[in-house]
């Protein structure tokens, strides 16, 4: 057993756990953020997409002891209701989730993304950056019109962007 | 050994993190991108009693030039790689192949040193290294020696590398000015795959579609990358045009030597390697013709 500290969306946390035991263990079962899931664990999926230091990484194959004292954004950090940020709220508007399993990977995926970029992006775009996150209720052409929803909100309001 | 029980070490700086390879009587073992160890460590083949963990090694991460090589660090991620102008410039068959690496989450993730460690017959940065004739750094505690990526790679997942080295630098010779590298992939699927077939093209090209010097290497259809020479051979024989091109890409269906398994067939193998050359072939002149 090791103490591990990070900072997980925006606050120092310490948890004493194997060092080897993934970051997605330690936010779900330590830290009880159970927005980032497990599917397939092997990062193909990217429903346990986080972001660390704003790079999108699967946290099911990075050890606790490799994120020590890193930044850590997990969908919880993103945004909360009532304050959600507006790919949150382009998700909800355009009803770009069914099951809503992978949903906070994809968001966690296009927030990465949408800080990347100041265009609206085109969706061949969308679909390199969200290439490493499946969904396997709507299709895609939600989530991709809810991405340009929020990119189109962005540009037309760069202060609202926390 | 279970996970639970499995220690890390972090070491700060390279020389350190050598002290620790060298130590022995117990089982240890690098991790850096995780992308393919800790997959390893859940499936139970890979459990050593320690990590060694270099995912934030800064001195090892780095895209640099010098007079006669570029130096990639073997910690530089994927990503870093399709972003990096130098390669964009001077090696864009590996920046195209880096680019084709699962999706954006193990691009960020994966680095350069562990896809050619990990030494998959289907790894998709290799065929690239192999045509930009890679020559690799391998650094122990005591000792220090270069390897070409064609030598290191013995068999699949198989390596020259040894218990206490560790790869330091990756040595490419950057691509002339009429040098051009083209990368292409089937998988099942466009993003997130792994290669069924996958192929490195980098041509060295002159007036009139004429080809002076050419390398090609495939993945996924022999136990490692593979050069294919006599498809390599062809490709000055004229200008490349329809003729020529057909003609090699019927080589390239003999010279491959696939087998069947989960992800394909040999014969589909050897049908795809044949027409993903004949298009690669068909892209890199456009893209040479059109720059």
């Amino acid at each position: 057993m090791k103490s591990i500290h990070f900072i997980v969306n925006g606050k120092e946390r310490t948890v004493v756990c194997p060092p080897a035991k993934t970051l997605l263990d330690v936010l779900r079962e330590d830290l009880g953020l159970t927005a980032s899931k497990e599917c397939c664990g092997k990062g193909e999926c990217g429903s346990c997409s986080v972001l660390i230091n704003k790079e999108v990484v699967c946290s099911c194959l990075v050890l606790a002891g490799q994120a020590e004292n890193q930044v850590i954004t997990t969908c919880e950090g993103v945004g909360l209701s009532p304050n959600l940020d507006v790919i949150q709220e382009s998700f909800i508007a355009e009803g770009a989730t069914q099951c809503g399993y992978c949903t906070p990977g994809i968001i966690v995926s296009a927030k990465a993304f949408l800080d990347e970029i100041d265009t609206v992006p085109s969706v061949d775009e969308i679909k390199t950056a969200l290439g490493g996150n499946l969904c396997r209720c709507t299709g895609y052409t939600k989530i991709i019109k809810a991405v340009q929803t929020a990119a189109t909100k962005k540009i037309s309001k760069p202060e609202t962007i926390g | 050994m279970l996970v639970s029980e499995i220690d890390m070490i972090t070491p700060s700086s390279l020389s350190e993190c050598l002290t620790q390879l060298s130590k022995e009587g117990r089982k240890h073992r690098l991790i850096a991108g995780g992308t393919d160890a800790v997959v390893r460590m859940k499936e139970g083949k890979w459990r050593p009693e320690i990590w060694i963990n270099i995912k934030n090694l800064k001195e090892l991460r780095y895209i640099e030039e010098s007079k006669d090589f570029i130096h990639i660090g073997p910690l530089a991620t994927h990503t870093d790689i399709t972003h990096s102008p130098l390669l964009q410039r001077k090696a864009d068959v590996l920046v195209d192949a880096a680019g084709e690496v699962g999706a954006t989450q193990m691009q960020k993730m994966g680095t350069i040193g562990g896809n050619i460690g990990t030494a998959s017959p289907a790894g998709d940065t290799l065929p690239a290294l192999y045509v930009l004739g890679a020559l690799l750094e391998l650094t122990s505690l005591k000792n220090k020696r270069i390897v070409p990526i064609q030598e290191f790679i013995i068999g699949p997942g198989r390596t020259v590398l040894k218990e206490n080295e560790m790869i330091t630098k990756i040595l490419i010779k950057p691509q002339r000015q009429n040098e051009k590298g083209i990368f292409q992939k089937l998988g099942p699927r466009k993003a997130q795959s792994i290669s069924i077939v996958n192929v490195a093209i980098s041509l060295t090209m002159d007036q009139d579609r004429k080809c002076v010097e050419g390398k090609i290497a495939f993945g996924s259809v022999a136990p490692t990358i593979i050069r294919a020479r006599k498809c390599e051979s062809m490709l000055t024989l004229g200008p490349l045009n329809d003729e020529l091109i057909q003609n090699i890409a019927k080589i390239a269906w003999k010279e491959v030597m696939p087998i069947s398994d989960g992800r394909a067939t040999a014969a589909y193998r050897r049908d795809m390697a044949s027409a993903l050359l004949e298009r690669g072939l068909y892209r890199l002149i456009r893209r040479w013709e059109n720059q």
